[in-house]
């Protein structure tokens, strides 16, 4: 990269069901945290990405009436319409474009207000899927999961494992919606079917929440504080249409994972980093995230888990916070992945704290994980 | 800073219904015609940036689904949305980019397809900008009466006719002037073969005689609902000199927001602290490209306007935001056919959205049309004099977003 | 430029009905039931913010330009100042719905007759209300005119306890 981009601040809203709080208050929460925490006013801030999307939210122009709670009032603003990783992608290629040098990212979506699956089978093609109604996130999932599961023998008790995993992981995590400290691979096989294998707790949870995050460039970054997170790689990449691509992968993470390795100079990313952040909507799609990610061969995603790799305490700990199986509020999911690798790497990781100088975070957006975002970040 | 140059464009012809395409081909063919205006082919491409307003055409996330028609897939497509400034913010996406230096071609695209929405997809859409507090003000115990009342400014104009009466009140300009841009509009749209609402030889007669929306309103004021999309190729500027005769250069941009002269907030309190005519965002973002752009004095070193006025005003108060005319003396300079396609100041030559208007994609064809303006490729259109800067705004939100955009045939 | 694509023929349409509507909920704040709670007792209510001390009705959240949160409430006076006015088409049967009704048959608006919508800066605020002027003919209202409140004979708490406003005579 031409220039170097650090974060340096964020804040995350306690992500919970129903939360009783309007979107204006909630997104003025985190954008005020996030200043707060990079010690910065609003004064300092050349420029505000936010990310929601107009049917999620309910509205027509979305970010509309919440300008002001971000605190974009004459400040130079975009809206990115999907996952808020992608609004922290494209701040970053503000920064480096030299044009500013300080801005502020904030995502949210309260999935109460709309009901999230339902919005999913809108983004479907009009002229065939759609027609059927059959189709939706939850089932295109449990097609992909059905075609990864039998390519590679991949039983639904290590499918259950990531989600007990993460879902024990999330009851440390304060910010969290569903923690279950006791959570055992029987109750995820139990747990309410919606299409075979996708149960209850093997997919994410409807949340709402809010997230946001301070970048800024290199020569700000070092006046801002002492301890910037360096954004060392990134790499973003879309797939063909649901029926134009192969299920039982994911490429265009592949692809993505590779631009930001190269950028960051990470050729064995098992070894060289630390913890791994990732936006696993379903629980399979965990595994294919480790193959894509070059953690481990094709099909292999389900070895790493049995063996304990990814925990808290394995070599390469996937998800400490509890991923998006923990807490799902679709915008805002990617970046909150960004803030909880930034936490790690700065230290603020209470009760999920792993030693980490490296860390990747990983944001997707659409049926079957079709876009995906990769960030790289590092403390040198 | 990298210099970023737009290689080629295009567009697709403009009308109420594209009933012959739906919406993928319609932008596959504005994609397709960018490209080979550029002379690029889709594997060259390192980036999209794509937005619509998703509301209208009811199709959530639309480039998930038609990415494989213009060649997205396997590549980094960013949706960016911000109303009707969309395709100003989605051209400035593909602009950082490219300026970043993580990539070194970007397709930028926008589009709308109203027609696909069984109601108007303008009315439908639009009003979900404010249901939420419509609603909430119902429950509050809003009258029939007042719902009747905003609706009826709603609905047709919005905030537009206020707007506009700010503008007449504080600058001394009639309903005559609304005609007569209204009316040039039309005539310059009548040359450009792409747009919407083509009336050649409309005079502001024409338009006067047509029926009250609600005053100051008339129905040949307002902007139709158009289907169709429209595309440019962004490149480097290494790439630019080599593949382009004559690439046109972004040479400053920035995109303010301004809420106090927003019609209202989240729990549907209070109207503009600011009138909607004064918009702040827009002189300061003007100030900001211009800058960037290292332009003086915009009256002497910009050649071609190209504003987004879906309401005749806005041609008047933005044109004055941008510096290019005093203060309150837009529309004597219209009266003296200034803005004409001939005049000293050309202001929408090509139309502008008062005649075509495919929401999502109106703001990125402004910046289109002055590429075409400075490349000398605007063919009918085309002003008679050398343009070498240019510059092009969108607007959205409830008056409250802007992009502004100045372009030039040198990168300094 | 290149060539506009002409060649295609008319395509099939398909009909489908994906209304989005009713399943989409909305948390609002209480501030506008506050408000509306206010006009029964005849009082405007509006934020006050304590950052650049301006004063919105009816109120709200958070300032923009501040950044902050506008908790205190004021009242401001029910006389204010025209800024701003549209007058809509004369209104005929059959013309316009709202909610599904004809405003002429139903009786709210004669045949022919032009609704004045006004902002009005309500004195000690700095934002505007939108709202209606009776009592004054389309060719009489203007910029500036000095205008006061009219309400309900029963008020119950409701926004539509503040009718309109009407010219201000001394
Ligand atoms: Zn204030």
């Amino acid at each position: 990269m031409a220039g170097r981009v650090a974060i340096v601040g964020y804040a995350q809203s306690h992500h919970q069901h129903d939360i009783q709080m309007t979107r204006e208050d909630m997104v003025f929460e985190v954008a005020k945290g996030a200043l707060r925490n990079a010690g910065i006013s609003r004064e300092d801030v050349d420029t505000v990405i936010t990310a929601s999307t107009d049917f999620l939210d309910g509205r027509t122009i979305s970010n509309l009436y919440t300008s002001m709670a971000v605190g974009a009032y004459l400040k130079d603003e975009s809206k990115v319409e999907e996952d808020g990783a992608f609004a922290a992608y494209y701040a970053l290629m503000r920064i480096l474009s030299g044009v500013h040098d300080i801005a502020l990212v904030e995502a949210h979506t309260q999935g109460s207000v709309v009901n999230p699956h339902l919005v999913s089978s809108y983004t479907l093609d009009p002229l065939f899927e759609r027609q059927y109604g059959f189709l939706n996130d939850i089932s295109a999932a449990a097609l992909q999961a059905r075609m990864y599961m039998n390519k590679y023998g991949v039983s639904e008790e290590q499918v259950a494992m990531v989600a007990v995993k993460n879902l024990m992981n999330a009851a440390d995590n304060l910010n969290a919606h569903r923690k279950m400290p006791d959570v055992t691979v029987e109750e995820v096989l139990n747990s309410k079917l919606y299409y075979d294998p996708i149960r209850e707790l093997t997919m994410s949870p409807v949340s709402d929440g809010a997230c946001a995050i301070v970048l800024a460039s290199e020569e700000k970054a070092k006046e801002i504080t002492d301890i910037p997170v360096w954004i060392e790689g990134v790499g973003s990449c879309q797939d063909g249409y649901l029926r134009d691509r192969s299920l039982y992968k994911l490429d265009s993470l592949q692809k993505a994972a590779q631009d930001a390795y190269g950028m960051a100079g990470v050729s064995n990313p098992f070894a060289q980093i630390d913890v791994f952040e990732v936006s696993e909507k379903y629980a399979h799609e965990e595994l294919m995230i480790y193959e894509a990610l070059g953690l481990c061969r094709e099909g292999k995603g389900k070895t790493l888990i049995e063996k304990g790799m990814t925990g808290k305490d394995g070599e390469i700990p996937v998800n400490p916070s509890g991923g998006a199986l923990g807490a799902d509020p679709i915008c805002a999911t990617g970046l909150i992945r960004v803030v909880e690798a930034a936490k790690q790497i700065r230290g603020e990781a209470n009760g999920y704290q792993i030693p980490a100088y490296r860390a990747l975070a990983h944001g997707q957006f659409g049926i079957c994980a079709q876009k995906n975002v990769v960030f790289i970040l590092g403390s040198e | 800073m990298r210099n970023v140059a737009i290689i080629g464009c295009g567009q697709t012809k403009h009308s109420a219904r594209r009933r012959d395409v739906n919406l993928a081909e319609m932008v596959g063919d504005a994609v397709w015609n960018a490209l080979e205006d550029a002379q690029v082919t889709p594997q060259e491409v390192d980036a999209f940036t794509v937005g619509n307003m998703q509301g209208f055409g009811g199709v959530a996330q639309p480039e998930q689904w038609l990415g494989d028609w213009i060649g997205a897939a396997g590549k980094p497509v960013l949706r960016v949305a911000t109303g009707g400034s969309t395709g100003g913010c989605v051209a400035q996406a593909a602009f950082y980019a490219v300026a970043s230096g993580l990539y070194d071609i970007a397709v930028a695209t926008a589009w709308e397809k109203h027609s696909d929405s069984k109601e108007p997809g303008a009315t439908t859409g639009l009003s979900h900008v404010a249901l939420g507090n419509t609603i909430n003000m119902i429950n509050c115990g809003l009258s029939f009466k007042h719902l009747l009342s905003m609706t009826l400014v709603g609905a047709a104009a919005g905030v537009a006719c206020y707007q506009a009466m700010y503008y007449m009140y504080r600058s001394g300009s009639r309903v005559e002037h609304l005609d007569m841009v209204a009316a040039k509009d039309r005539r310059n749209a009548a040359k450009n073969k792409y747009a919407h609402l083509q009336w050649p030889g409309c005079t502001p007669e024409d338009i006067a005689k047509t029926e009250w929306v609600a005053y100051p309103f008339r129905y040949g004021h307002i902007c139709p609902a158009s289907d169709g999309a429209s595309a440019m190729v962004l490149a480097c500027e290494d790439i630019a000199r080599k593949r382009c005769k004559k690439p046109v250069w972004i040479k400053g941009l920035a995109a303010y927001s301004d809420e106090e002269n927003q019609i209202m907030s989240e729990g549907a309190g209070g109207i503009g602290i600011l009138d909607a005519s004064q918009q702040i965002g827009a002189t300061m973002s003007a100030i900001k490209a211009y800058r960037m752009a290292g332009i003086r004095d915009p009256q002497k070193e910009i050649d071609v306007a190209e504003i987004y006025q879906p309401f005749p005003n806005q041609e008047l108060i933005f044109a004055e935001r941008l510096g290019l005319f005093d203060e309150g003396t837009a529309w004597r300079a219209l009266e003296k056919g200034e803005t004409d396609i001939n005049g000293r100041m050309p202001c929408d030559p090509s139309g502008g959205v008062n005649a075509t208007n495919a929401i999502g994609s109106s703001a990125l064809q402004r910046i289109l049309e002055c590429a075409l303006q400075i490349m000398g490729k605007a063919e009918e259109h085309q002003v008679p004099k050398e343009v070498h800067n240019a510059v092009a705004t969108g607007w959205g939100g409830a008056t409250n977003y802007i992009a502004v955009t100045v372009l030039g045939d040198s990168p300094y | 430029m290149p060539y506009i694509k002409e060649e295609r023929k008319e395509t099939i349409s398909v009909e489908g009905d994906w209304d989005i509507g009713g399943s989409t909920t909305w948390k609002d704040s209480t501030l506008l039931q506050g408000y509306a709670q206010g006009l029964k007792e005849k009082r405007i209510i509006g934020s006050l913010c304590p950052g650049c001390g301006k004063v919105i009705v009816p109120p709200r959240n958070i300032c923009g330009r501040c950044h902050r949160k506008m908790d205190e409430k004021v009242v401001v006076s029910d006389i204010g100042t025209v800024t701003c006015f549209v007058i809509s088409a004369p209104f005929a049967k059959g013309k316009m719905q709202v909610l599904g009704m004809d405003p002429v048959e139903t009786g709210l608006v004669g045949e022919g007759e032009r609704v004045i919508s006004v902002y009005v800066k309500l004195d000690g605020a700095d934002s505007n209300i939108d709202t209606e002027l009776i009592g004054a003919k389309p060719e009489e209202v203007y910029v500036g005119m000095r205008v006061k409140a009219v309400w309900a004979k029963e008020r119950q708490g409701k926004l539509s306890d503040l009718e309109a406003v009407e010219p201000l005579r001394d």
